[in-house]
């Protein structure tokens, strides 16, 4: 009877099964159903027209076509309805033509930031040797950000051109470094210090300086700050904490360097390199040949800093250090520019940050 | 700074010996790491890195000195023929304690230019010659032996000369060609006419020596370190003089520098001597340093002879006397940082080596600390939210005033969190938002394609205070895009603002935040993170029984007004069932089409009840009663 129907209808009619599954929704199904079945305009309304205008002998047959041809496609509609109308209540009805050789849905994740993935590793790293966290604000005074920490008066680090300050309170600026938590916290925990027997933490946090923006600047940028405070401490227990905390960090073969350097809270004061956790320390362009990185600056207490929090010196002794958390990440990554990590890119922070 | 090979094995012949890695990794063990190794005028130079407390190492001799008593091999004698001192030519007045000594010369030029060596060494130090001997000379020097030298033009000086503050408003052109306003605390150099010098930073351009300089007049003095600092930073001048000076230079060397360039004046230029002749007197050194035994052995880690100590500083030039359990030592002239006994211990183990310090775990004295809670809450609720598929941002902490305008409360003002100095106006105002911050990061991703947006931080944000910007640590976090639609079970959708409320109030917000547009189908909020519930202090809560016995479930459809609250039917309907059993009572579907009475919707209610004991089919039939009975008493209809 197909001979009775025109051609665009046939069409329609073969490509109909086809806009049926592609329908991804209700509203898409309301279309193709106004399309098809609809009262004005549609193909079974032009089908009406066709057999209105029939001759007499062909109306039967044709009536059948036609009424085959609508019944078809109203059913086809009804099945895709349930059908979407089953997906939209999540009643699974997808999951039930699941293909096992389809890949499997992926759950979304996103993903710490590296910075921050890389201080609580830090912090993990020094618990088990009975260090805790102290923090403090980024906001500071001149005196816990310089004078309690035996930086000189006229210090260059002091001026407008390295440091920020807030206009409406001049004795306030952006902490330049993560000491003044140091500063704050043996001021706090003097009074204390026997019955405690002395004290060890770690100051992860923000630090701000006046830097211009480029690939290995920035004027805010990340420091964790290490500090124990007890009775004879010398260099020997620097070295073997710092050994103990690289060594988690990089692996058992790891091998540290103490060079002598300078910091005006620390006497004695050292640079430490760590052996290339990049190359095995066989030489490489990070370590650019040498076998090791420069990892962090460290030293002694010095005793005015002891002295300014109100502790002996002569009773006291400890060590500090003071790392760079971008310079670490920048190292280990081999990220090309620090700017990537403030530009905080989804991608950037789903590769680098990711989850523990 | 720059060391020339050949120049510094002229000071420490024993240093020939060595090949540049060999050098380089002495010179880091002792606290001078090179930066980087150059080929200039075919010798080699190391760029060596010195710290701010060693002036004394700033030049060849200095450096020498560091490899001699590590070797433990002697330096070159550094010997000019001391001149014979007689009556000052030109009367020198010393007016103010920051310079106690001036040692000078007065010399006639004769012919004759600076030799190719010393001009090769200065372009091979970067510093190039300018072809005249004394100028060139004094520049030799200072690299050399660190210590900064001048001569000024004889003849174009008027009078007696002086070193005394500047009066205000005093006026000099340095040798750079720029007039410089003195202030009170400046020290010069001056004649009868005025300032011809700022003291140990530059000369002056009206006394500088030319081609057509006959005769010369030396400066070799030694000025206060504070000073010079001062006045150097005062106006923005940093030479390599202010930079010696600055560190301290070696008052000692400062007859002996002007021996030496006399010396070279006479020999490069055919110079007589007219006259030489020294002003004031070396000033007193500082006192001696008592180190103790126990305090050298502590530091060290390790028991050490005090004779060894004592043999280490000797090799620094130090003046070392045993006492019983300590050393008296006096450190030499030019190591002005030597002040306290953990100075000198440094240098002990400077010389041993840091290699040899053993590795020790210090004993715990004390039980360890818990973590802070808050540090945990902040610390957990990143994890949990990096679980959920958000990203963790890490921004400026300073915005603009318009990007922090845009979402600080208005009663937090900016004036009390702008900065004085800040980069640029883009980054002046310490933020009182996370979300101008979060939505400029969702544009630049959008920007970048991404098809959904999920961002948070968890950072400070500052609330102007009359004692300064008071910090508190917050939640912000961004969501927009497309949900869903990736793969072939999750269909598509847009983000919406109940989404960010859902997660919200799944982090234990007490009530929906205010979820604010942040652009075209992105959303944020932020709250401060005390607002969420610190994990609790128990471990595991107290338990709570729970009926085994079967839930029954019942739906019902309601016609209710469009702007019907939801949370009125909710509460009224809870209200009128028994409370211990209501396990749960939730909207789970919402219907709008306009076969529905005009300005209604139907909103189908679940009811979940569980009891200690099977609950009979009567008993729920007689609570859904009363449950449509609240509802009804709000305008609500039961949906045929």
């Amino acid at each position: 009877m197909d001979h009775l129907l025109p051609a665009e209808i046939l069409e329609a009619d073969r490509a109909f099964a086809g806009a049926l599954a592609a329908c991804g929704d209700l509203d898409a199904l309301l279309r193709l159903k106004g399309a098809y079945v609809g009262r004005e305009g549609s193909h079974a309304a032009r089908l009406m027209e066709l057999l209105k205008a029939a001759p007499k002998e062909q109306k039967r047959d044709l009536g059948a076509a036609i009424n085959g041809l609508k019944q078809q496609w109203e059913e086809g509609l009804k099945a895709r309805q349930t059908e979407l109308e089953a997906a939209k209540k999540n009643l699974n009805a997808l999951a039930a033509n699941w293909d096992p050789a389809l890949p499997p849905p992926a759950p979304a994740h996103g993903a710490l930031h590296p910075l921050n993935r890389l201080m609580d590793r830090l912090v993990e790293v020094f618990r088990p040797l009975g260090f805790h966290v102290e923090e403090g604000p980024e906001v500071e005074t001149e005196a816990h950000n310089f004078d309690g920490l035996n930086i000189p008066e006229d210090h260059p680090a002091k001026a407008s051109s390295d440091t920020f300050y807030l206009a409406a309170h001049p004795e306030l600026l952006l902490r330049t470094h993560t000491s003044p938590v140091q500063v704050r916290t043996l001021l706090r925990v003097a009074p204390s210090l026997e019955q405690h027997g002395g004290i060890r933490f770690l100051a992860p946090g923000r630090v701000y300086r006046k830097d211009e923006i480029d690939p290995t600047h920035s004027p805010m940028f990340h420091q964790v700050e290490g500090m124990l405070v007890g009775h004879g401490i010398g260099m020997q227990h620097l070295k073997g904490t710092l050994e103990y905390a690289l060594r988690a960090l990089f692996g058992p073969h790891t091998e540290i360097r103490l060079r002598p350097s300078y910091f005006p809270f620390v006497e004695p004061g050292c640079e430490v390199d760590v052996s290339c956790p990049l190359c095995d320390a066989r030489g490489c362009r990070v370590c650019k040949g040498s076998g090791w990185v420069e990892i962090l600056g460290a030293g002694l207490l010095h005793p005015n800093v002891l002295r300014y929090a109100g502790i002996d010196p002569a009773e006291w002794s400890g060590w500090a250090f003071g790392m760079g958390v971008e310079r670490m990440a920048m190292m280990l990554s081999q990220t090309p520019d620090l700017r990537l990590f403030f530009e905080n890119d989804q991608r950037f922070l789903k590769a680098m940050g990711g989850l523990d | 700074m720059w060391i020339e090979r050949k120049a510094l094995a002229a000071e420490i012949p024993a240093a020939a010996a060595l090949d540049t890695r060999q050098l380089c990794e002495l010179l880091a063990a002792l606290g001078f790491p090179v930066d980087g190794v150059a080929s200039r005028e075919g010798s080699e130079v190391l760029d060596v890195d010195i710290t701010a407390n060693r002036g004394d190492a700033m030049s060849h001799r200095g450096m020498a000195r560091e490899v001699a008593a590590k070797l433990q091999q002697p330096l070159a004698p550094l010997a000019p023929a001391p001149l014979a001192e007689g009556a000052p030519k030109v009367e020198v007045r010393l007016e103010s304690p920051a310079c106690p000594l001036y040692a000078t010369a007065l010399l006639s030029l004769g012919a004759g230019g600076t030799p190719p060596e010393p001009q090769a060494l200065l372009r091979a130090l970067e510093s190039s010659p300018k072809g005249l001997p004394a100028v060139d000379a004094s520049n030799e020097l200072l690299h050399r032996y660190g210590h900064p030298t001048h001569a000024f033009d004889a003849d174009r000086i008027q009078g007696a000369v002086t070193v005394r503050w500047a009066k205000g408003g005093e006026t000099l052109v340095t040798l750079d060609g720029v007039t410089r306003t003195l202030a009170p605390q400046d020290l010069v150099i001056a004649d009868q006419a005025g300032p011809i010098a700022l003291a140990g930073v530059m000369g002056g351009d009206g006394t500088k020596v030319t081609e057509a300089t006959r005769r010369v007049l030396l400066e070799s003095a030694w000025f206060d370190p504070k000073t010079v600092r001062a006045t150097a930073r005062r106006h923005s001048l940093h030479t390599d003089a202010s930079h010696r000076f600055g560190r301290g230079a070696d008052p000692a060397m400062a007859t002996v520098a002007r021996d030496l360039l006399v010396e070279r004046l006479q020999a490069w230029a055919g110079a007589t001597l007219e006259g030489a002749w020294t002003a004031g007197s070396l000033p007193a050194p500082a006192g001696s340093v008592i180190l103790p035994e126990a305090l050298l052995s502590r530091v060290a880690g390790e028991p050490l002879q005090l004779d060894e100590a004592a043999e280490a500083l000797r090799r620094l030039g130090c003046r070392v006397e045993a006492r019983p359990e300590a050393l008296t030592v006096q450190p030499p002239s030019w190591r002005h940082d030597l002040t306290i006994p953990e100075d000198l211990a440094e240098e002990v183990l400077r010389l041993r080596g840091y290699e040899v310090i053993q590795s020790v775990l210090p004993p715990l004295e004390g039980p360890p600390q818990p973590l802070a809670a808050g540090y945990l809450q902040r610390q957990a609720l990143a994890r949990r939210l990096a679980h959920l598929g958000f990203h963790q941002t890490v921004t400026y902490g300073f915005i603009s005033p318009e990007a922090d305008a845009a979402f600080a409360a208005p009663t937090n003002g900016p004036e009390g969190r702008t900065l004085v100095n800040p980069l640029g106006q883009e980054y002046s105002v310490m933020r009182g938002t996370l979300l101008s911050s979060l939505r400029a990061v969702a544009e630049q991703n959008l920007r970048q394609g991404a098809r959904e947006i999920r961002l948070f931080e968890v950072a400070p944000t500052y609330t102007s205070g009359p004692g300064g910007p008071v910090e508190c640590f917050t939640l912000g976090l961004a969501w927009g895009g497309t949900l869903g639609g990736e793969d072939y079970l999750s269909p598509a959708r847009r983000v919406q603002e109940a989404d960010l409320s859902g997660i919200a109030l799944d982090l234990g917000l007490a009530s929906p935040p205010e979820v604010r547009s942040l652009g075209e189908g992105l959303f944020g909020f932020e709250l401060p993170v005390s607002a969420l519930p610190l994990a609790g202090a128990r471990i595991i809560p107290a338990f709570r029984p729970f009926s085994r016995f079967p839930a029954v479930e019942r739906d019902l459809s309601l016609l209710v007004e469009l702007g019907q609250s939801y949370e009125a039917l909710a509460s009224a309907m809870r209200a009128a069932l028994p409370q211990d059993l209501l396990q749960d009572l939730r909207c789970v579907d919402v219907f709008r089409h306009k076969s529905l009475p005009a300005g209604s919707q139907a909103w189908l209610m679940r009811l979940r009840f569980q009891a200690d004991r099977t609950l009979v089919g009567s008993e729920v039939d007689g609570w859904m009663a009363s449950a449509l009975a609240a509802a009804e008493s709000l305008g609500a209809k039961l949906r045929a």
